[in-house]
């Protein structure tokens, strides 16, 4: 198989569509099903790819590799997890507003810590040590391999997703979001609901960051920047939050334009890649939530189509 | 009620209100089998006093025992479990749910098969049957009343809590509405409180009637000996 045109270049664009992808469809249950709006994704994502990275790169395990790699990656995946349940107990009760402070506070600490704690994290200068669990020959293979591997954790949230849109527990998250006070009669513990939520999505975010690290093999704080979880959220508002594809497909057009299009096939002048493309990404990611916002508040894919999907389950 | 001999509901010098804001000033009231109106003019304190019973607002003083048992402490969710089926004033529906599931996450609880409650409640609203695939959110006042109180009969409630299901809603549908309170009372044997400021069409359903005046109970009466002249000094102040 001749793979020359794919370059590094065009596998990490595809490998961020993956991510944020992902993180746009554990968002999308959190905002889209019961209106939380979680602005500390990267938070969460944050601790998972520490999490795996420190206990992969500074504990001295027993055993090698693909059992170090995989022990770590389940820990890093369950210290988010925890991480959701915790931010979920305090956020849970409060308002939008705080939601918002509380998770974007969060993520804020997230990054803080990962920065201040130079033992572990090697702080800004950042971690090196990562490595892919495997060798099939070559950077390249590798990194296509990881991307592969990723893009069947994210088919997988998918099924999951798409699970949770037909299950009583879905309802049971758009019944909270609709109406908090009203579930609250309804005989089932609202708030352990909403803590299972935070607990479940957490954790993938978490496994997509520690994903995310094994991608770069190189822990940076800006790594967790504020730009993945405005992607996100930009992918998911774009998509249609009440969707399933949504999340899928705004980041297709946000994420996959900007990564794919601009940077592999416009004559940008090389000396831009540092500084002025990062902050046009952020720019026009911005500039799209509010277009989106302003024009089409339930994305392009969109009106809340649950009543079609009832229709098509239960109707005659 | 002197049929029953422990009354389903029991509530002693209960206070509750909001913030700092006290609505109900020490209010008994014992409830059997039977159709109980609440009446009282506008900002009585009808919706607290049901809001309190479903245990959505936090007490500030007094008891609620509930089938012999005391939830004046249990979360919302527990006393829905115990059979306590609420009905609110106003947002009774999951307005980003379709007429089906929003029965559907009524059903959560209770034994029964939901599929058997679900066609109950076809059965007493023929109307939600050809709408089980709309949002609740795009349905008429009518139609959305009605599914309030479908969605609160599939928890297969002991009690249900009514908060003025008619208000605002046409002449017609005000005839049709106490029909089938009557209609449930009639088939499930379920015990109603049923707060209402249309005195004349509560009365013509209910067996007891408690007129609420400044957070208190003015005046708690079994219906037949209910005068005009007492009720109107209810209303008066
Ligand atoms: N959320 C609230 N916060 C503060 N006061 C309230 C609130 N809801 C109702 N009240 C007050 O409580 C009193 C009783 O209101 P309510 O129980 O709604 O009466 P009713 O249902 O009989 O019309 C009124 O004086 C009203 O202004
Ligand atoms: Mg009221």
């Amino acid at each position: 198989m001749n793979l020359d045109w794919l370059d590094a270049f065009l596998i990490y664009g595809f490998f961020t569509i993956v991510v944020v992808s992902g993180l746009g469809l554990l968002l999308h249950l959190q905002l889209g099903l019961a209106r939380i709006a979680n602005f500390g994704v990267v938070g969460f994502f944050g601790i998972g790819m520490y999490s795996f990275g420190v206990l992969y790169v500074k504990v001295d395990w027993p055993f090698g590799d693909p059992w170090q790699f995989l022990v770590c990656i389940a820990a890093g995946t369950l210290a988010a997890g925890l991480s959701g349940v915790v931010v979920g107990w305090l956020v849970g009760d409060l308002n939008e507003d705080g939601v918002l402070v509380g998770t974007l506070g969060f993520a804020t600490a997230v990054f803080i810590l990962a920065t201040t704690e130079k033992e572990l994290t090697g702080g800004a200068q950042g971690m090196g040590g990562l490595q892919f669990p495997y060798d099939v020959g070559g950077v390249k293979a590798n990194e296509l391999l990881w991307l592969v591997i990723t893009a069947a954790v994210v088919g997988g949230i998918v099924f999951y997703v798409w699970r949770v849109h037909r299950s009583p527990y879905g309802r049971l998250l758009v019944a909270v979001g609709s109406n908090e006070p009203l579930a609250r009669s309804l005989g089932k513990p609202t708030f352990r609901t909403k803590l299972w939520l935070f607990a479940v999505t957490s954790a993938g975010m978490g496994l997509l960051g520690a994903m995310y690290g094994v991608m770069e093999r190189f822990l940076r704080p800006t790594n967790l920047g504020v730009d993945i979880t405005l992607a996100a959220m930009v992918a998911l508002v774009l998509g249609g939050s009440a969707r399933v594809w949504g999340a899928v497909v705004g980041v297709v057009l946000t994420v996959g334009f900007f990564d794919i299009i601009v940077q592999n096939y416009l004559p940008v002048p090389v000396e831009w890649y540092s500084q002025a493309l990062p902050v046009m990404r952020e720019a026009l990611f911005g500039a799209a939530l509010i277009l989106v916002l302003m024009f089409r508040p339930f994305g392009i894919l969109g009106d809340m189509r649950r009543d079609k999907l009832m229709r098509s389950l239960h109707g005659d | 009620m002197s049929e029953t001999a422990t009354p389903i509901l029991e509530v002693r010098g209960l206070r509750s209100g909001y913030g700092g804001v006290t609505v109900l000033k020490g209010l008994d009231m014992d409830v059997g089998n039977e159709v109980f109106a609440v009446l009282g003019a506008n900002g009585a304190g009808k919706t607290t006093l049901l809001a309190t019973l479903a245990r959505l607002i936090p007490l500030q003083g007094g008891t609620i025992r509930f089938r012999g048992n005391e939830v004046s402490g249990l979360p919302a969710f527990e006393t829905a479990g115990r059979g306590v089926g609420y009905v609110p004033q106003e947002k009774g529906v999951f307005a980003d749910l379709s007429v089906f599931e929003n029965l559907c996450v009524g059903g959560m609880i209770g034994q029964r098969d939901r599929d058997e409650r679900m066609a109950e409640v076809f059965g007493l609203f023929p109307d939600l049957a050809a709408l089980r695939t709309q949002l609740a959110g795009t349905l008429s006042g009518g139609e959305s009343r009605m599914l309030a109180c479908g969605r609160a009969l599939m928890q297969d409630p002991k009690l249900l809590l009514l908060d003025e299901p008619t208000a605002g809603l046409s002449p017609l549908y005000v005839d049709m509405f106490f029909e089938k309170v009557r209609e449930i009372r009639a088939t499930r044997g379920v015990s109603i409180i049923l707060a209402e400021q249309n005195a004349t069409k509560a009365l013509a359903v209910a067996d007891r009637v408690m007129v609420l005046s400044l957070g208190e109970a003015f005046l708690t009466e079994e219906t037949g000996s209910l005068t005009t002249e007492k009720l109107k000094q209810g209303y008066r102040i």
